[in-house]
């Protein structure tokens, strides 16, 4: 399936770049959590030096290809652009993905040949490579543990019109060959298991396990999570899924599900089942657009009660939903409407409601979560062992487990550079 | 239909419509443009320069090349373009039936020779076709036949004269604007030089000589014919500033009708080239990129300025400007400070930087609210933030007493 989003020509590139104001002290580049120098780049574009532009990005970004796809700008850079005070905010990963899109990995990064220590990376996610990334450059050995294909979320769970497959393995591919010293096909689950060989541990495994839905029908056939008919996806091996879906949840999975499954079948009616309003949706601004694009239906203000059916889902009783007070962040709860239950009819049912923490790695300190708690050098409760990622912060985005990565990376180097092991 | 204000004026004892014409140019070089440009509005054409038959011309391209900033293509024009292809006998039919068709328009020729005989003969045949102005090339940059191989007729201030006077002995009372080139040490000498040579007018001024551009992977310069080049003439906004200094010097200098020729893309540069003594407008580099059809807004352009500016005739702007120009040492001693209008301020540090490192470090930076501050006693009123400003937030403040005044650039 092609891209939906085209890439900017060098014409349109050149218009959006001279808009930049080129701020001293700029805003945008202290909203991007891995702090990316973006007038600096976008100054580079101006004066048509691609190759100089990719260098300011690639060496505070190691996924610079992913980010500049997929990262929701409207929420880091792009909301504190300058810009936007004058007539509208800058493009910015546009800008940065025409950069990517003319470019190619930069062969200039200094890379120490030094051996200063081994470090044990457990997830090969965007934090866990952005830490060996860093850590290698650092001088430093870097082992991988990863049971799945490398590269995290973003190559199992992002739709491939968004983000395609041969571009994420590219990336994937340059960061192993040249900044991981070994990979290995192995899950971890406790520290033990690899206390021995390594001067220090970076746990970044993500949100392994799916949230499930506690209401009565959930074992009923046709009912599924969203990850896995993401990985079907991935895979372009056709889902299993019906003529009409409904997805539960709000999120960025559950729309990016739902646009993915009316993708592969258009016929299908694709409806997103969500308890609160189109405001409260808590995926980004692009995924949102591009389910609505593709035709995608959302039934709001709607609590899922029952999935009906006889051996095979029918359809689902939910209950009508009004918004009330905001909670802390600002984002409207809601509350149930007596006596207004209604029934959707549909064949699929796919949930999407979230992911959790899988229950591993019980030498460490956690929080009511589940999520492994660090100081703020990424250090858990026990020496020498760092995490970072969605294990610690929860769901989140790339760009933020890739800046996780890299302070780790750093915190760990001046561990170990403190002549300290594990 | 609205109804037109009266932009006409008198050129030479010419009646022009309005004071915009289309100057010796390819945008003049063929019949039925010439003829399109005068139906679309232009208040009259000066034919592209012609020669006597004999002198043949052989016209290299692709001659046209230009210069950008960024998106921006065409900031500078350059041309390795020489005379018109067309010789006396077809410019003088044109001219014939230019006069016939726009009997009210302007219907001048441009023409360039090398001996006394050639200029003189030009000009008795355009007379006789009918020419209401003859304008004199001194100054092709590209191939003037000028006293020596290479150099401009215009740069000698001897040749400028002697063949000035004898361009205006065959011409006798028709106009006569010789058109000079800014590529001189002393242009008030050239215009003095063109004045005793008994000439009508001076066209200030004409494209400047330059060179266009690089190819860096291959070293070409721009145009690249086959890797070989030449120098161009510059036109096109890149120009204007020179033009306008160049007009002044001769308006301030020489009592001689000027046309200001070289740069205006606006009506608003038209008004400029006016104010600083120009007494019409020639265009080129416009209609060439945007077309003929651009006479319109020039003509509506400027006559809603000189209605708001409560003016009767354009000649009216003729050296407003000119008594405000003075030499550096005449002007007043200020001590102007930055004022930073922070409820326009946007916050993006352009002026910080600049003073930073282009001024005086006057300004400090309160990175936590974005926000700029004059130092006072550090600031020397240089105004390279307000240049800076891309809000137009900053303002050059001159207190003494009690009375404030302010330094501004419209835009």
């Amino acid at each position: 399936m092609e891209e939906t989003d085209k890439p900017l020509e060098r014409v349109e590139a050149l218009l959006e770049a001279e808009r930049c104001l080129y701020c001293f002290d700029a805003p945008c580049e202290k909203a991007c959590p891995a702090n990316v120098p973006i007038p600096e780049f976008i100054h580079s574009i101006k004066t048509n030096n691609l190759q100089g532009a990719r260098e300011i990005i690639e060496i505070a970004h190691p996924l610079i290809e992913t980010c500049g796809r997929i990262c929701p700008e409207e929420s880091f850079c792009q909301s504190a652009c300058i810009r936007a005070e004058v007539d509208s905010p800058i493009k910015i990963r546009e800008l940065h993905r025409y950069v990517t899109d003319n470019t190619e990995p930069s062969r200039n990064l200094v890379v120490s040949v030094e051996k200063k220590g081994r470090v044990a990376i457990v997830g090969g996610g965007p934090a866990g490579l952005s830490c060996a990334r860093e850590l290698r450059r650092m001088g430093f050995e870097t082992v991988i543990f990863e049971k799945k294909e490398l590269g995290g979320i973003p190559m199992q769970q992002v739709s491939k019109t968004r983000f395609p497959e041969s571009v994420g393995k590219r990336e994937v591919r340059f960061i192993n060959d040249n900044f991981v010293t070994e990979v290995k096909d192995k899950k971890i689950q406790s520290i033990k298991e690899i206390r021995d060989g390594f001067d220090a541990i970076f746990i970044a495994t993500g949100l392994q396990e799916e949230l499930d839905l506690d209401i009565k029908g959930k074992n009923l056939k046709g009912v599924y999570f969203a990850a896995e008919l993401l990985k079907f996806a991935r895979a372009s091996i056709k889902t299993p899924v019906g003529k009409r879906v409904g997805v539960i949840g709000g999120g960025n999975v559950a729309v990016e599900v739902a646009t993915v499954l009316k993708q592969e079948n258009n016929e299908r009616d694709v409806e997103l089942v969500y308890r609160r309003g189109l405001k409260e949706l808590k995926a980004f601004k692009d995924e949102i657009d591009e389910a609505v694009n593709v035709g995608v239906t959302m039934q709001f203000l709607a609590i899922p009660i029952e999935i009906k059916g006889n051996g095979f889902v029918e359809g689902i009783v939910v209950r009508r939903a009004r918004l009330s007070k905001p909670d802390a962040s600002g984002r409207r709860n809601f509350e149930e409407i007596p006596n207004s239950d209604f029934f959707i009819p549909l064949d699929t049912i796919v949930i999407a409601i979230g992911q959790k923490p899988a229950d591993y790695f019980e030498e460490l300190e956690k929080t009511d979560k589940g999520l492994i708690k660090v100081d703020y050098n990424f250090m858990t409760s026990v020496k020498g062992v760092f995490a970072g990622g969605d294990i610690v912060k929860g769901a989140s985005t790339i760009v933020e487990s890739v800046a996780q990565g890299k302070k780790a990376a750093l915190s760990i180097a001046n561990y170990l550079n403190g002549g300290k092991n594990v | 239909m609205y109804k037109e204000k009266d932009i006409s004026i008198d050129f030479l004892g010419i009646h022009l419509d309005s004071p915009f014409v289309l100057s010796a140019s390819p945008s003049t070089d063929e019949m039925d443009m010439a003829y399109k440009g005068l139906r679309e509005g232009w208040a009259g054409i000066i034919l592209k320069t012609t020669s006597v038959e004999g002198n043949e011309v052989n016209l290299k391209n692709p001659m046209m090349s230009s210069f950008g900033l960024m998106s921006e293509k065409v900031i500078g024009l350059g041309n390795i373009d020489l005379i018109s292809k067309y010789h006396i006998n077809d410019i003088e039919e044109r001219v014939k039936y230019l006069k016939k068709e726009f009997p009210q328009k302007m219907i001048a020729a441009s023409i360039m020779g090398a001996k006394k005989e050639d200029w003189q003969s030009l000009v008795l045949r355009l007379k006789k076709a009918g020419a209401d102005l003859i304008e004199c090339s001194f100054s092709c940059p590209q191939g003037s036949m000028g006293e020596e191989a290479g150099k401009m007729l215009a740069q000698s201030i001897e040749a400028t004269e002697k063949v000035t006077a004898w361009v205006k002995e065959a011409a006798d009372k028709t106009p006569v604007l010789i058109k000079i080139t800014p590529q001189v040490t002393d242009i008030v000498e050239v215009a003095k030089a063109v004045r005793r040579g008994g000439a009508d007018g001076i066209t200030a001024s004409n494209t400047i000589p330059s060179l266009l551009g690089i190819d860096i992977s291959t070293f070409e310069p721009y145009p690249s014919l086959f890797g070989k080049s030449s120098y161009s003439g510059l036109s096109g906004p890149a120009i204007k500033p020179i033009t306008l200094r160049t007009i002044a010097e001769i308006a301030k200098n020489v009592d001689i009708i000027i046309s200001g020729n070289g740069g205006a893309f606006s009506w608003q540069d038209a008004v400029e080239f006016m104010a600083v003594g120009a007494s019409n407008v020639q265009f080129c580099t416009l209609p060439m990129h945007y077309g003929f059809r651009t006479i319109r807004d020039l003509k509506s352009g400027l006559a809603h300025y000189l209605e708001d500016m409560g003016f009767n005739s354009p000649l009216d702007i003729v050296g407003k400007a000119l008594n405000k120009i003075k030499a550096n040492e005449e002007l007043p001693d200020i001590h102007a400070r930055s004022e930073i209008d922070t409820d326009k301020c946007v916050g993006c540090g352009l002026c910080y930087i600049a003073c930073s490192d282009g001024g005086h470090m006057a300004i400090q930076w309160d990175s936590d609210e974005r926000k700029p501050a004059v130092d006072e006693d550090k600031c020397t009123g240089c105004a390279m933030c307000m240049q800076v400003c891309p809000v137009d937030a900053i303002k050059m403040r001159e207190k003494s007493g009690d009375a404030i005044h302010y330094f501004v650039e419209k835009r």
